[in-house]
């Protein structure tokens, strides 16, 4: 049987995927900024309290000791070297009047001061490197005080990072995982249909049995109706055609057998020679366009569309190597031929009729060509499970190249004896074909003659 | 010896009745299955050739109407259509034999000739087969008009021989058949006696060696 290969074909999980994946991606996108932001303000909301309360704790360094406005910021060295130490980040600050004079810090950190009480956040850049801000304003006895608490950013980035990475991390399992999981969730969902395809691989060419609907889901089951409709109507067409073919051989043959038999009483009646050659011709001339007919219907009720599983049963291949020689005795006997039988039981399944019709044809064969003295063994054997039928003579043979072309219809070799019309190998192949049986020409023993062979599968 | 002939088809009957009459039987001829059963309830018939292809109920059924009417007139069936169901069914509804159309008349007499014949050694002690003559109650053979002397064995395998005229008989039937006498016969045995079987009973009836089937005794037919 042809089987497609998949390439190129869609499969239902690979669409899916395909159809998923992006949309999932966007949406994946979309969160990841989502997080990422909510992450970001997290983070710079948490330092910036930090930055403040320092801002404030300096606040609280700071006096009007004489109520003069003169400020003085009680901070020792370790107060100092405290609020400066930080594993990453270098930490500034200045703190300034109201009239904008440095009470402490670092005089080239310029701010704003905001309104009293307020805490405001600046980005800006400090020495060559960016920097976050936090000014406080608050009242210190009479007069007003600025703080500036600043700090490099590279805490800030580095956590950034991490929760960036995190994030990013996080989210691309879930996509991963939910493509995973789509995947299998087809792929189990088409395991009904994969034992449909299993079930119909699986059966011959001739199986047109329907096939079982009910171990598929019911999105599938019109396919299956569809397909058993389509059986029962290869089937009905079969049946059509065998009573055709049935209806055909009984027109013909039954006419033909009268011509025949009158023309073989004719024979009989004296006649001048001539009329007696004459009717000789015309016999012949029946027989062979009988022979003809024969052989047509034959090919026409070995076609594999016209036969059907349903016929086959259990064919003993012995018992029909031994009746096939007995049936073809007196032929052999006529022509001068050794024809023998070697049998060893053996079975398969088959249609007994086309299997007696196969073999018979390859009797025929071998008779027509094989010369007076000749000889010719029908063989049938088995083991293992395959059996086999097999027509061997030690007549002329057929060349090589030639082995293919002799089992086409209505071709004779040139030089070819007797009345024959190319059917008989074309039947056979049609036959072997129809049981899956393997078709063999090959020489016969010593190189001499031909040894048809027709294989059966294992059972 | 009377044979009735059921067959639509007047080509065909007439050139039955001339070859069987030819043969020396006398034969006579209806068209339907309906005409079959009253010849055959108003004359009595030594064989009935039937065609299964009759105009009304076909030959199949009348065949059955026979059998079950307890007719056991041995009958040929004749066919135009191949295929299994058709000689199936023929036979497991009683039929002595079956003929595929077209058949060569000489074949059809042979066919005729040995249904008749087997269904006389049933009832008969004699048979006669070409220049053959054997007498089963007396176990006496006559060759061309001269009785022949043969063992116990040699007898055994043509009595096997001569109730199967015509048809192939195996080697293993033969060797039950004289297996009677001795228990401890080796396969070779029966070529021994076939061998010394031809030699008595001379050409006039041939016994074909059919490699690896066994043997047929043959007439020599028209």
């Amino acid at each position: 049987m042809n089987r497609p290969t998949d390439a190129g074909t869609s499969s239902v999980s690979r669409r899916l995927l395909g159809l998923l994946l992006l949309p999932l991606a966007l949406l994946l996108g979309v969160g990841l900024f989502i997080d990422y932001r909510s992450g970001a303000a997290t983070i710079e909301g948490a330092y910036d309290r930090v930055l403040r309360e320092t801002a404030m704790a300096v606040a609280a360094h700071l006096r009007d000791a004489d109520g003069d406005g003169h400020i003085d910021a009680d901070l020792p060295p370790q107060a100092i070297a405290l609020l400066r130490s930080d594993s990453q980040d270098s930490i500034y600050y200045a703190v300034r009047t109201a009239s904008g004079s440095l009470v402490s810090g670092d005089a080239d950190l310029l701010f704003a001061a905001p309104p009293e009480g307020e805490t405001r956040f600046v980005d800006t850049t400090f020495r060559g490197a960016p920097i976050r801000v936090a000014a406080y304003a608050t009242p210190v006895g009479r007069t007003t005080v600025a703080i500036a608490v600043a700090e490099t950013l590279h805490k800030r980035e580095r956590a950034l990072q991490r929760i960036l990475v995190s994030i990013v991390f996080t989210d691309l399992v879930q996509l991963i995982g939910t493509l995973a999981l789509v995947w299998i969730g087809v792929r189990y969902g088409v395991r009904p249909l994969r034992a449909l395809g299993g079930q119909i691989a699986q059966r011959s060419a001739h199986d047109l049995a329907p096939l079982q609907a009910a171990l598929v889901p019911a999105e599938v089951r019109p396919l299956v109706h569809a397909l058993n409709a389509l059986f029962e109507t290869v089937r009905e067409a079969a049946r059509a055609q065998q009573q055709f073919i049935a209806d055909a051989a009984h027109q013909l043959r039954t006419p033909l057998t009268g011509i025949i038999a009158q023309l073989e009483l004719l024979d009989r009646e004296p006649m001048p020679a001539e009329l007696h050659a004459r009717l000789h011709a015309l016999h012949e001339g029946c027989v062979r366009l009988a022979h003809t007919a024969n052989q047509l219907l034959a090919l026409a009720r070995s076609e594999r569309t016209a036969t059907t599983r349903e016929d086959f049963a259990r064919v003993d291949l012995e018992q029909l190597a031994m009746d096939v020689v007995a049936q073809n005795l007196d032929r052999s006997l006529a022509a001068g031929i050794d024809l023998g039988v070697e049998a060893t039981r053996s079975h398969v399944m088959g249609s007994e009729w086309l299997l007696r019709e196969l073999l018979g044809n390859l009797v025929d064969n071998a008779l027509a060509y094989t010369p007076r003295g000749g000889r010719i063994t029908v063989r049938s054997g088995g083991g293992a499970g395959s059996a086999w039928l097999e027509v061997e003579d030690d007549g002329p043979g057929i060349p090589v190249e030639h082995r293919v072309q002799v089992r086409e219809r209505f071709v004779r070799l040139p030089g070819s004896p007797g009345n024959g019309c190319g059917l008989g190998l074309a039947i056979v192949d049609e036959i072997a074909r129809g049981h899956e049986a393997v078709f063999a020409l090959e020489n016969g023993a010593d190189s001499r003659g031909l040894r048809a062979r027709v294989i059966f599968p294992a059972a | 010896m009377r044979i009735l002939v059921v067959e639509d088809d007047a080509l065909v009957a007439d050139a039955i009745r001339r070859g069987l009459e030819k043969a020396g039987y006398a034969a006579d001829r209806v068209e339907s299955a309906e005409q079959a059963t009253t010849a055959l309830e108003a004359e009595a018939f030594d064989l009935a050739v039937v065609d299964i292809g009759l105009p009304g109920a076909d030959g199949l059924a009348l065949l059955q109407r026979m059998r079950r009417g307890g007719v056991a007139l041995p009958v040929l069936i004749l066919t135009a259509r191949d295929g299994l169901a058709d000689r199936v069914s023929a036979l497991d509804l009683g039929a002595d034999d079956y003929l595929v159309k077209p058949f060569a008349l000489p074949e059809l007499v042979a066919r005729c000739r040995a249904l008749i014949r087997r269904s006389r050694s049933s009832t008969s002690a004699q048979l006669a087969i070409g220049d053959l003559s054997l007498d089963f109650s007396a176990r006496r053979v006559e060759a061309a008009g001269k009785e022949v002397g043969l063992t116990r064995r040699e007898w055994a395998v043509l009595e096997c021989l001569a109730l199967n005229v015509g048809r192939v008989v195996a080697k293993d039937k033969l060797l039950q058949a004289i297996a009677n006498w001795d228990a401890d016969i080796g396969a070779n045995a029966i070529e021994v006696y076939v061998s010394r079987l031809r030699n008595k009973l001379g050409a006039s009836v041939p016994i074909r060696t059919v490699r690896g089937l066994g043997y047929r005794l043959d007439e020599s037919t028209d």
